[in-house]
């Protein structure tokens, strides 16, 4: 019956081994709100309304056979609401840093983003950075080497995209859960640890007859 | 024989007879006749020696030769008759033969065509019979669980679900309906008995179905909950059983409500692996960030409860509502713990802007979190109550400001300006203002917040002005208001929404800069001793006959006070009031200047017509006001 049912687990949307819970940060207008229409909608979406607060999308994509549940806050860059998104950075295995590279102002709050990011999460944080509008090369405003070099110096990944044209935007989201999904296999990441963003759910199901194992916590008194 | 001589043949006659058979002889081609040439082939072999004697007896050895072969001929078919008769003989006997056996065969088929009907009769009855067991199989399969489904549905001792569990039930739920059709034929007997066990076959597997997945949900209480597809599949069977379905259901959200309220209290006091992120109680000092905090967790630890619900209930065709409904319980569990944590936040911090802030931040996740859950929820029927207190905190704390400000009131500083503690007070509205810039909340709700501030702080204000002016004389006091209220005014004009405020402001400036020009016109007035002619001028009727006649008005008098006026004219500023100066706004005071120079200047008009006026009888008016009105309009602006 078990091998039955772990053969039914590999089906169906709703099934998947973990979730890993992103935050996507940068400054307003540089497209984070497009970059995640982009993923799960796989559609470019014009006229995109300022984020107010936070929102979020999910995903399910497949890392090395696993299927794993994207869980992807995406923050307002406007800075009346830095106090808000601060909030949101806590428990997530993975941060997209975005820029413009069409606009050299958004590349050089660079800093002030990874120090946030840095600071509010946990340090195994898989921190991508995204230079984003590459379809706009002839604006062009950073070069590819800079962006590269400073990311190699922070030690973060690195890609431009295009939420417009979707180049890479699959990549940037794949690439992130590989990385965090490396580090689940390595052990630097620790699964039973509460916030660390990533979520298992065991492939193999409990036994079902031992009803006795896990008595009703109801009245938690605090 | 053809060897004739060719020259009698020519000689003849075409006519004679013998010519004629000549020629028919002559004209016959040997080569082409073969029976000739057989014949003379055959000739040959007896006619070996051409001789006149063989020749004499030719004709009898021909004759001769056809008699033997004759003969010979004869005797061959002698042979032949005999054959022929003996086979006819055989033939004969044969026919006597089949004779006798199409007898014998008649007879068999007589003696056996009894058994033959038979036969058929038993062969029609067997394979009705086997039609019969035919439909009685279909009947069996149709109306009877197999024996290995019956077993599913019994299941096992230790209440394992086995994978076919839900074939076998859709089975019995099948096999239940289809009895109808039956009762609708004359089986009723057997429709009601068959519809009999089936129920009690579907009570039970409810039964267990609804226990083992009570089992299922009640162990669903780790982090992220394992929600398997057969239990996915469990729930939507059990939508059948309304009652069971809602009772699981609830078991899932009591699981998942106390799996919220440990994540809740593990991130506020642990924090993540390690102590990063830290916990978020290790920020209690700062109000904004630990109140957002605890906020940001319950956003998110909502969406996600939401997501596992829905997924839990993906093959369910069930209402938003009711989903929303188990959300509400799911997340009902970590109201008290938050709520005593805000108040207790809420209730210890002073600062306005604090407050402000901390009610602006509730606000907006109130409008963020009613975006999952619906209204009934605990969760947001709590957020309700703290933010109702953060704003009740917020205007106690205004209120407060403006007690206190009414309670000391500072006296007016010597140079007129704005006390101290107006200063502050609008530095503090200011800050509280500022503050919105920063908030998310809708506009009408930014609206509602504005009026009730300023009329919170606005009203107190203008109070407190009012207060500490009233032991002052009315000229400091017009140039005191005005200073204090313009202040306001100024602070104001930045922000939306106050232009109603800004008009009653304006108009209270208005009645003070009134009282500061007519102070200021009549102390020119009196300076320079007009004030009292201005007087009579103003009130002099007819019937008092000329001005002239007037005490107090006879031309000298009159002259010498315009004397004076005419010096005040060289040198308007040495009688300007000191209060007027000492208004803060440029634009007030050059304002109340030119109204005050207005008053004079339409005084002296008042007075220089009356002066020029025949019925007063002044003698050379020109020598008393030599000055037309004109001039001093031009002489004072």
């Amino acid at each position: 019956m078990k091998s039955h049912k772990a053969a039914d687990m590999a089906a169906g949307p709703y099934n998947y081994s973990y979730i890993f819970k992103y935050i996507i940060i940068g400054d307003m207008g540089v497209g984070k709100s497009c970059l995640l229409h982009q993923f799960t909608e796989k559609k470019f979406m014009a006229d995109c309304p300022h984020t107010i607060g936070v929102e979020f999308g999910t995903r399910i994509i497949e890392v090395a056979g696993q299927k794993i549940k994207l869980q992807i806050w995406d923050t307002a860059g406007q800075e009346r609401f830095r106090a808000v998104t601060r909030s949101y950075y806590r428990g997530a295995a993975g941060a997209l840093m975005v820029y413009d590279i069409t606009r050299r102002s958004t590349y050089n709050h660079l800093s002030s983003w990874l120090t946030d990011a840095r600071n509010l999460t946990n340090p195994n944080t898989v921190i991508f950075l995204i230079g984003n509008k590459c379809d706009l090369d002839a604006q062009r405003d950073v070069t590819f080497e800079e962006a590269k070099q400073f990311a190699d110096e922070n030690g973060l990944m690195f890609l431009e995209c295009s939420a417009k044209t979707g180049e890479n935007v699959e990549d940037a989201f794949l690439d992130t859960a590989k990385k965090i999904y490396q580090n689940i296999q390595d052990g630097s990441l620790d699964l039973n640890a509460a916030e660390s963003g990533v979520q298992h759910k065991p492939a193999t199901p409990r036994n079902p007859l031992n009803t006795d194992q896990t008595p009703n916590k109801e009245g938690c008194a605090c | 024989m053809a060897d004739k001589d060719p020259s009698d043949v020519s000689t003849n006659q075409a006519n004679n007879p013998l010519t004629r058979k000549l020629n028919k002889i002559l004209e016959t081609r040997l080569d082409n006749d073969k029976d000739m040439l057989e014949a003379l082939k055959a000739l040959s072999t007896i006619f070996t020696e051409n001789n006149l004697r063989s020749r004499r007896n030719l004709r009898s050895d021909i004759e001769k030769r056809s008699l033997a072969i004759n003969e010979e001929f004869l005797q061959s078919f002698q042979a032949v008759k005999e054959q022929l008769d003996s086979v006819y003989s055989d033939v004969k006997e044969m026919n006597e033969c089949c004779q006798d056996m199409t007898n014998r065969l008649k007879a068999a088929k007589d003696q056996t065509h009894d058994l033959i009907s038979q036969t058929t009769t038993l062969h029609a009855e067997s394979q009705k019979l086997q039609m019969k067991s035919q439909v009685a199989d279909a009947f069996l399969n149709k109306f009877q669980l197999k024996s290995e489904e019956a077993k599913i549905i019994r299941g096992t001792r230790d209440g394992a679900l086995h994978p076919e569990f839900f074939n076998a039930l859709a089975r019995v739920k099948q096999i239940h309906s289809d009895c109808k059709f039956l009762l609708r034929t004359n089986q009723q007997t057997a429709g009601l008995e068959i519809m009999e066990s089936m129920a009690l076959h579907q009570e039970s597997a409810y039964e267990r179905l609804y226990r083992w997945t009570q089992n299922e949900c009640r162990a669903l209480t780790g982090d992220s909950p394992d929600i398997s597809p057969v239990l996915c599949n469990a729930m939507k069977a059990l939508l059948d059983r309304p009652v069971l379905f809602k009772y699981s259901i609830d078991e899932f959200g009591t699981a998942r409500r106390s799996a919220v309220v440990r994540g809740f209290i593990d991130a506020l006091t642990r924090g993540g692996p390690g102590g990063t992120p830290r916990p978020i109680e290790l920020h209690s000092h700062d109000p904004l960030r630990y109140v957002g905090d605890m906020m940001a967790w319950l956003h998110q630890a909502t969406a996600s409860e939401k997501e596992y619900l829905q997924s839990l209930l993906k093959n369910c065709e069930v209402q938003e509502s009711q989903i929303e409904d188990v959300l509400g319980h799911i997340t009902e569990g970590v109201c008290r713990p938050f709520k005593v944590r805000v108040e207790q936040v809420l209730l210890s911090e002073q600062d306005a802007v604090t407050l402000y802030k901390l009610d602006n931040l509730l606000k907006f996740y109130h409008n963020t979190i009613r975006q999952i859950v619906n209204n009934e929820a605990a969760l947001l029927s709590t957020l309700t109550e703290i933010q109702d207190l953060s704003h009740r905190m917020f205007f106690n704390s205004l209120t407060c400001n403006a007690n206190k400000l009414l309670d000391r009131v500072e006296l007016p500083p010597p140079d007129l300006g704005p006390t101290s503690s107006l200063t502050q007070t609008l530095q503090l509205l200011r800050d509280v203002l500022a503050c919105h810039d920063a908030s998310v909340v809708p506009i009408d709700d930014k609206k509602q917040d504005f009026k009730q501030i300023l009329s919170c702080v606005v009203d107190p204000l203008l109070q407190m002005c009012s207060v500490s002016a009233s032991r002052l004389n009315s000229i400091d006091m017009a140039a005191y208001m005005i200073n204090g209220i313009y202040l306001m005014q100024s602070t104001l004009a930045l922000y939306e929404f106050t232009d109603t405020r800004l008009e009653m402001l304006q108009a209270q400036i208005e009645a003070h800069v009134d009282t500061l020009i007519s102070e200021q016109a009549s102390f020119v007035l009196t300076r320079v001793g007009l004030s009292t002619i201005y007087g009579i001028v103003e009130n002099h009727q007819p019937s008092q006959g000329p001005l002239s006649g007037i005490q107090g008005m006879d031309p000298i008098t009159v002259k010498s006070a315009m004397n004076k006026f005419d010096s005040y004219l060289a040198s308007p500023d040495s009688l300007t009031l000191p209060q007027c100066s000492l208004i803060l706004s440029a634009l007030v005071r050059d304002n109340a200047k030119r109204r005050a120079v207005d008053l004079i200047c339409q005084a002296y008009k008042q007075m220089y017509e009356a002066i020029y006026n025949p019925t007063n009888e002044y003698k050379e008016p020109q020598s008393i006001v030599p000055r037309t009105p004109d001039q001093v309009v031009k002489l004072l602006s």
